[in-house]
């Protein structure tokens, strides 16, 4: 089997859907991740970048959220 | 009447503030949890037989302790122990919502699911089974919408009806599976507590590490921290769990058991209104335009049309001073009572700020509005990028627009507009460099100013001095974020982009007359207890017995002529007293100031008719008409009241010269010599500290020429001062670094919670402003600009420095760990 690189949030497309392989934090980010809904499993949908490009807009549990992509990195994901 | 004490939790977004003012009306009470600027909001009202207390908790989206609001929520929790808690849950997006009501279901109190914006969930084609959900929670659940006013009774009858059923009430508990040994062992150690609060919730709060409790639990058990530090390790080391996302991933299936068993969502992957709004208005390209237009809206309707506005308040402002001025005790001749001078002194410090009020009223409803309908947190979304640079946040964008950052606003609802910033540091940086922005009193300055050394270059001028507040407002923040606040606290940018809504009338309504009364109420009483003290530091300790005297046979001197010319009047008689004399100059004065504050003729006419009513006699002095013997009089007491408001000045200048403040604006006369600063200068800044619009007054009194009557205060100081405009230009930088008001410095008080952030406050931007324009004014001289030259420069500077640092990579440690003393 061929060894995949590992995938960030950070990087994914606008209108692409992916779903949350773990989350690479610690402390007050990591709660505040998880009491937005960024457990492992749930599908994250890419909507936009802002128009200066970064933080970026993310559908989550049928809402919307908006992410730096400093933060977005630390987020692993995976294709659906 | 049986007592019940409710408690209002929901998280962001929710509508828990329509639901609020849907129950409570607008009896509501307005304070801070005590030692931090979170709003306290309670509502007391009595709904069949019940006295119901409610308090609305800060908007969480959980119930851990990782924000201000969370503890502050919980603290309120613990602390008073509701008999309910109401959680309001936005029925358009429940899911999310749930994970706080099973948090709060947890606690092990009452709880009554308000399912808010069920008219938004049924058009988004959301079908919800509220009677499933009750059945499945063990708890009442009401359908109601705050937009629209329904469901008040239902939420009245499920509180009472709740709180009398605690004998039916049997504690909620989610069954963490593989945790539960670990929960037990917990809750075992703590049995023994005294606290009232359910011990199950605790031990759980305890393992997800929620410090608040633990810090709770500390005072009876030293060694519970390590207790719940070894069990959580323990359940790593067996299933290779974090324990707090654990617990968020339980919750958040839990969360969606009910969404799957109760709701049905007939449109799920469709657009919704929102969805195809957000395409333009987060559009690429049209974002920033869109963003600007809003911004200039804002700026026209509440600085542009509030300005218009206060024609007409103004009057009434007026006449409240005229009134003041009226019952006051009299001067004689020279002598004004000092009472007198106080009253005026203080009703114009107040009238300066009141005068605001419509304009804080209308640019507080349009905030209001946009709070309620969503665009703050896109404003946020689409500016964020450029304020991280400068170690600001998103979300400093209203609190620096409201400051003033296009062209003009008021540094008091900016500071208080930096309440929402989740990131302290961004937060601490936001209040500190909205002083920074385009005060609006201090535009009268600039055109007096202006209009007295710069008349052909006004405009580019003033260009120069308002957008340059938003360049130097970046470089502070730039500054102070990476050095005096490198330490604080920031927060992640999580930021939730919630669905428009339209707005209610009433929300809107309330929401700025309670900021205008915050305002009125907070600072204007400050501002008064300031203006008192700057009224004593100008008065004493007066003028010497000397002046005084010569003052006195001037006086005597212009009364001998008065009276030698007024003889040969047959209506002699009538002023051949001193004291005649002194009433007839105070009817003129008072005629005088009364008639330049009309423009209408019929206004005229009346105040005529006023005159003539209250004293005949006098009057045919004031308006001889053909009557010629009346008409020598007339000419001469003009001159002789010419005569009195000179030495009135003079007087006046003199006292202030000698006064306290006076000699410390002489006593900073060596350091402010490099910017150009005399003590007049010195004076009039901190004279104006109070309210800036002062400092016009100052000046003028100052440098207004005693022979011409009609010249206007800016062509006084450009003929009297002996300034050149590199002076002007040193003056108006300086005035542009130096903060507002005094009321400003009480918010950021407010705000920082320190007495020692705001005492940094007021001394380094005037440490700042000192530099600066001491730097330009010696360059100026020594390179001789012209006064243009010099603005020019400074402005480029500035300009350059805010984006070399944009633009420059900022690289900053992020790691951390390694061998201790390498």
């Amino acid at each position: 089997m061929i060894k995949r690189e590992k995938k960030y949030l950070d990087i994914i497309k606008s209108g692409k859907k992916v779903k949350i392989a773990g989350v690479n934090s610690g402390g007050k980010l990591m709660h505040k991740l998880l009491d937005m809904g960024f457990i492992i499993g749930a599908t994250i949908e890419v909507i936009r970048e802002a128009p200066l490009f970064d933080p970026m807009e993310l559908r989550i549990h049928n809402y919307n959220i908006s992410l730096r992509k400093s933060e977005a990195r630390l987020i692993e994901v995976s294709d659906i | 009447m049986k007592n019940i004490k409710v408690a209002l939790a929901g998280q962001p977004n929710c509508g828990k503030s329509t639901i609020f003012n849907m129950l409570s009306g607008i009896d509501q009470h307005i304070a801070n949890y005590p030692g931090v600027t979170v709003d306290k909001k309670t509502g007391r009202f009595k709904y069949d037989n019940h006295k119901i207390e409610m308090v609305d908790l800060p908007g969480t989206y959980s119930f851990s302790s990782y924000s201000l609001e969370e503890r502050v929520a919980k603290g309120f929790i613990i602390d008073e122990n509701p008999d309910v808690i109401v959680n309001v849950v936005d029925a358009s997006n429940i899911k999310r919502h749930l994970y706080l009501t099973f948090q709060l279901l947890e606690i092990g109190m009452p709880v009554v699911i308000v399912l808010n914006m069920m008219d938004v969930a049924q058009r988004r084609g959301i079908i919800i089974d509220s009677q499933r959900i009750s059945q499945l929670l063990g708890c009442k659940v009401i359908e109601a919408s705050g937009a629209k006013g329904l469901g008040s009774k239902e939420i009245m009858e499920a509180i009472i009806s709740t709180s009398q059923s605690t004998d039916k009430y049997e504690d909620f508990s989610i069954n963490y599976e593989e945790l539960e040994p670990h929960i037990k062992e917990v809750q075992d150690s703590i049995e023994t507590t005294k606290l009232t609060l359910n011990k199950r919730w605790m031990a759980i709060k305890v393992l997800e590490g929620d410090t608040t409790i633990i810090e709770y639990l500390k005072k009876e058990f030293s060694l519970i921290e390590e207790l719940a530090k070894t069990q959580v390790d323990k359940f790593h080391s067996i299933h290779d769990k974090d324990t707090a996302s654990f617990l968020a991933t339980f919750r958040y299936d839990s969360a969606d058991i009910i969404y799957h068993k109760a709701v049905k969502d007939t449109n799920i992957g469709k657009e919704t209104l929102t969805d195809k709004a957000d395409k333009i208005i987060l559009h690429r390209w049209l974002a920033l335009p869109i963003l600007f237009g809003i911004m200039f809206l804002i700026y026209e309707l509440s600085i542009v049309g509030g300005y218009k506005l206060t024609d007409y308040t103004w009057p009434i402002l007026a006449a409240v001073k005229n009134f003041v001025i009226d019952i006051s005790p009299q001067a004689y001749l020279t002598d004004i009572p000092m009472m007198s001078d106080f009253a005026v002194w203080m009703i114009n410090s107040a009238n300066a700020l009141i005068n605001y009020v419509p304009i804080f009223f209308i640019l507080f409803m349009l905030i209001a509005i946009m709070e309620d309908v969503g665009y703050m947190p896109r404003m946020a979304f689409i500016l964020d990028r450029i304020f991280k640079k400068f170690g600001l946040h998103g979300q400093s964008t209203l609190p620096l627009v409201l400051g003033g950052a296009m062209v003009g606003g008021c540094a008091v609802p900016g500071v208080m507009a930096t309440k929402g910033i989740a990131d302290d540091r961004a937060r601490m940086a936001t209040i500190l460099t909205v002083p920074y922005m385009n005060c609006l009193a201090k535009v009268p300055f600039y055109t007096l100013l202006l209009g007295a050394f710069f008349k052909p270059d006004m405009a580019i001028m003033m260009f120069f001095i308002s957008t340059a507040t938003i360049f130097t407002a970046l470089i502070v923040a730039k500054i102070i974020t990476s050095t005096f606040l490198k330490t604080r606290e920031t927060a992640p940018f999580v930021m939730e982009l919630p669905p428009y809504h339209l707005p209610t009338f009433k929300g809107v309504i309330l929401s700025a007359a309670q900021r205008v009364w915050i305002y009125i109420y907070k600072v204007l009483t400050i501002v008064l207890a300031v203006a008192v003290v700057l009224f004593a530091l100008l008065q004493f300790p007066g003028i010497s017995s000397e002046s005084q005297a010569a003052y006195d046979a001037e006086l005597s001197k212009s009364l001998v002529a008065f009276d030698k010319r007024v003889k040969k009047s047959k209506y002699y008689e009538e002023v051949d007293e001193k004291d005649e004399i002194a009433s007839l100059l105070n009817y003129y004065d008072s005629y005088r100031n009364k008639r330049m504050a009309t423009t209408s003729k019929k206004g005229a006419l009346a105040i005529d008719e006023d005159f003539k009513v209250s004293n005949e006699s006098f009057f045919k002095f004031i308006k001889p008409s053909r009557d010629n013997e009346a008409r020598i009089i007339n000419k001469e007491i003009r001159k002789l009241a010419k005569v009195r408001n000179k030495i009135l000045r003079n007087i006046k200048n003199e006292k202030v010269e000698n006064s306290l403040l006076g000699l410390a604006g002489k006593a900073f006369e060596p350091v402010t010599k490099y910017a150009g600063f005399d003590w007049k200068i010195n004076v009039a800044f901190l004279s104006s500290f109070a309210a800036r619009e002062s400092a016009v007054a100052t000046l003028g009194s100052i440098y207004e020429d005693n022979k011409v009557e009609s010249q206007r205060a800016e062509e006084a100081m450009a003929a009297n001062s002996g300034y050149t405009p590199l002076h002007a230009v040193a003056i108006i930088i300086f005035m542009l670094l130096t903060p507002p008001c005094i009321a400003t410095m009480i918010v950021v008080k407010m705000q920082t919670n320190s007495y020692k952030w705001m005492l940094f406050a007021i001394f380094f931007p005037i440490t700042l402003g000192i530099l600066a324009s001491s730097a330009v004014f010696m360059l100026g001289t020594f390179y001789a600009w012209s006064g243009v030259e010099a603005m020019t420069y400074f402005y480029a500077s500035i300009v350059v420095t805010a984006l070399t640092i944009g633009l420059f990579p900022s690289k900053s440690i992020n790691w951390r760990g390694g061998l201790r003393d390498v």
